[in-house]
């Protein structure tokens, strides 16, 4: 059966490229998709429908719609491994029921909340629960026996919280299972009939690291909702600030990954850079963590007219700076080899987690949503080169992304001598939009429902569901205190999970 | 929550009398603790401790455990999930302590007031002995916050340019 065509035979709806079926086409999506690659986006829930989303060809999205009958829904995660995440979520926060699910355990809620289904149409009563989260292992974690220890919520880091619950055999991973719930600050719930420009704040503050890369995404859906598409001279403004924020969330990772490598000087080599080009960014910008530059209709940067000749200051930095950086990283004794074939994520668990972004080019994966973005023409270019998916080579993919977004920088910089950018005031029309950002760790895309002039509903879709269960995969095996070195490479992050 | 009580001590300036049994009051270690934000708090902090700062210089360090610790830092919105473990990190504490509030999140909720999920900040809920405003404030702000609680001035980046002033995160 093909899949595609399977959801275009459901009943049209609105929105172009939504289809609604019926419980029983919906149970033939599923077993189509057990034999099928189209590739799965995310399953959110608005209380009356379930509603999942498909990329089959680049960008072009296809999503299918299935009424809740009963509270209940066939689940998607037979299919799609990922799925059991939203289906979890889903459950905590409106109480439906994903049938045949593969797991259905709680994500977020943890019977400590002040209302359980909190956006079903009867929130249910406050938890019970008033003390410290108590990890109950699965059936899997039980039978894997050895003794167990655990990593988190609060480590003294600087990470976000999550638990790992771990089966140890000595030194070496028996099993892992994470507990997140503990960031999990409302988004869905904040974005329901939100103003759109305190959604896009909100946006903004969803995942640091990724801050430009959402509400560039978000700001894309409203667009799109809207009927407008911006112009070249904003999209190049969005596309210098993402590059940025790739550079800068890039540097951070690998500091942290050569600090717990045992490399201090080259993390600290990496946190200077990073630093050096944050000093110059930020007076013109605005921020350090480009917040709030992105916005419907345009951008908001402090002095717009400034960012080409910033660009090229940028780039020049990365002349000075950067090939001595990658001198540094490929020769520091034992740096390499302590990385060398750790936490490999290969082909065969990428399709699996439906993982993409630097984690899964570093694994032969072909996935940069950049390739298909007009705003990237005559900017980005394949560079992807290594791929046995270990964390040395997710380490030196991060590494020459840096070196390659310094370059489009420079590409950029005369581009835009002295745009002065600005935005445009949109009238919120309902509608439905989707907008798609490649983030420093993947693509990060936003479906916007408007009705009112408000944000009616919003599904966020970020890699960090994939990097989870493919964290949850590679442990096993692993020697423990290889754990936040790994989880660092992956770029797991418990504010992006817990939404 | 039970609610915590913070006495911050003179003690942690030099030459008073020390409450603790073992350990100098200097550098002040603060133990971290992410009560439920975006991270953007967490990865200033970071870049405090790693970047160019120097706030080691300053007197200032963290800790990996709270019974290391002298001040617990938090940074974040507070949910209900993570209030019995900055509860239980604070209780695992050497007294003389304290609590300091980094990200405008931490304070009065920021961006993310009381819901189903969030406390809302520990203003008006804990005794807090210093607050440091922003979303996220920079490393820079961070350090000369903490350099207030003893008065003095913080010392400059090594980057040029940089200054408290300059700009937020």
């Amino acid at each position: 059966m093909d899949v595609v065509a399977h959801i275009h035979a459901g009943q049209p709806t609105e929105t172009p490229w939504r289809f609604q079926l019926d419980e029983m086409a919906w149970r033939d999506l599923v077993e189509g998709l057990k034999h099928d690659s189209l590739p799965f986006v995310g399953l959110w829930c608005d209380g009356v429908a379930v509603h999942a989303l498909f990329m089959p060809h680049g960008t072009q999205p296809l999503a299918a719609s299935l009424m809740l009958e009963g509270g209940r829904y066939p689940a998607l995660s037979p299919a799609r491994a990922v799925s059991s995440l939203y289906e979890r979520m889903i459950f905590d926060l409106y109480g439906a029921e994903a049938m045949w699910a593969t797991d259905v355990r709680p994500l977020v809620d943890h019977d400590v909340w002040a209302e359980t289904m909190p956006l079903a149409a009867a929130p249910g009563g406050a938890g019970s629960n008033k003390t410290m989260l108590t990890f109950q292992p699965s059936e899997a974690m039980q039978a894997a026996g050895g003794v167990t220890a655990g990593s988190g919520p609060a480590s003294g880091g600087r990470e976000s919280p999550l638990h790992i619950a771990l089966a140890l055999d000595g030194d070496v991973i028996r099993y892992a299972e994470t507990v997140t719930g503990y960031a999990h600050r409302g988004m869905a719930q904040r974005l329901k009939t939100c103003r759109v420009e305190d959604a896009n704040r909100l946006t903004g503050r969803y995942v640091a690291g990724a801050c430009a890369a959402h509400q560039a995404a978000f700001c894309q859906a409203v667009e799109a909702a809207c009927g407008e598409s911006m112009g070249p001279e904003v999209s190049l403004l969005r596309v210098v600030v993402l590059e940025l924020e790739r550079v800068s969330t890039h540097l951070f990772t690998l500091a942290g990954i050569a600090r717990q490598a045992g490399a201090v000087l080259v993390a600290s080599r990496c946190m200077w850079f990073r630093e050096k080009l944050l000093t110059e960014a930020a007076p013109i910008i605005g921020s350090r963590l480009m917040m709030d530059h992105c916005v419907p209709g345009g951008v908001n940067l402090r002095t717009a007219a400034a960012m080409g000749e910033l660009c090229s200051k940028l780039a020049e930095l990365g002349e000075e700076i950067y090939p001595d950086l990658v001198t540094l990283w490929q020769s520091y004794p034992g740096l390499s080899s302590r990385l060398v074939g750790l936490g490999v994520v290969d082909s065969a668990l990428l399709e699996q987690v439906g993982l993409d972004g630097p984690v899964a080019r570093a694994g032969g994966g072909d996935c940069d949503y950049r390739r298909d973005m007009r705003a990237y023409d005559g900017l980005w270019r394949f560079t992807s080169g290594r791929h046995d998916g270990a964390v040395e080579d997710r380490a030196i993919i991060l590494l020459e992304e840096v070196g390659e977004s310094l370059r489009m920088l420079n590409t950029a910089g005369p581009k835009l001598g002295l745009s002065a950018g600005g935005r445009i005031d949109l009238y919120y029309e309902d509608g439905e939009g989707i907008g798609m950002a490649e983030g420093p760790w993947g693509a990060v895309l936003y479906w916007v429902r408007l009705k009112d002039g408000r944000v009616e509903h919003a599904f966020v879709r970020d890699p960090a569901y994939s990097s989870l269960l493919a964290l949850e995969a590679v442990l096993p095996g692993q020697n423990v205190a290889d754990l936040g070195l790994i989880r660092a490479s992956l770029g797991v992050t418990a504010s992006a999970l817990d939404g | 929550m039970g609610l915590i009580r913070a006495v911050f001590d003179a003690s942690f300036r030099q030459g008073s009398a020390r409450l603790k049994p073992v350990g100098p009051r200097w550098p002040l270690l603060l133990f971290h603790v992410d009560t439920g934000g975006c991270g953007g708090c967490g990865m200033e902090l970071e870049a405090l401790a790693a970047g160019g700062y120097d706030m080691q210089g300053a007197g200032f360090g963290f800790a990996s455990t709270p019974q290391g610790a002298d001040v617990l830092l938090i940074t974040g919105a507070l949910t209900y999930a993570m209030a019995p473990v900055l509860e239980a990190a604070w209780k695992a504490m050497p007294t003389p302590k304290g609590v300091i509030c980094v990200g405008n999140c931490a304070i009065d909720g920021g961006l993310f007031p009381e819901n189903y999920t969030i406390m809302g900040g520990l203003n008006r809920k804990v005794h807090i002995n210093l607050r440091i405003k922003g979303c996220p404030p920079t490393p820079q702000e961070v350090l000369d916050g903490l350099c207030s609680l003893f008065g003095q001035r913080a010392p400059a980046a090594a980057y040029a340019g940089a200054s408290s002033s300059s700009t937020s995160s």
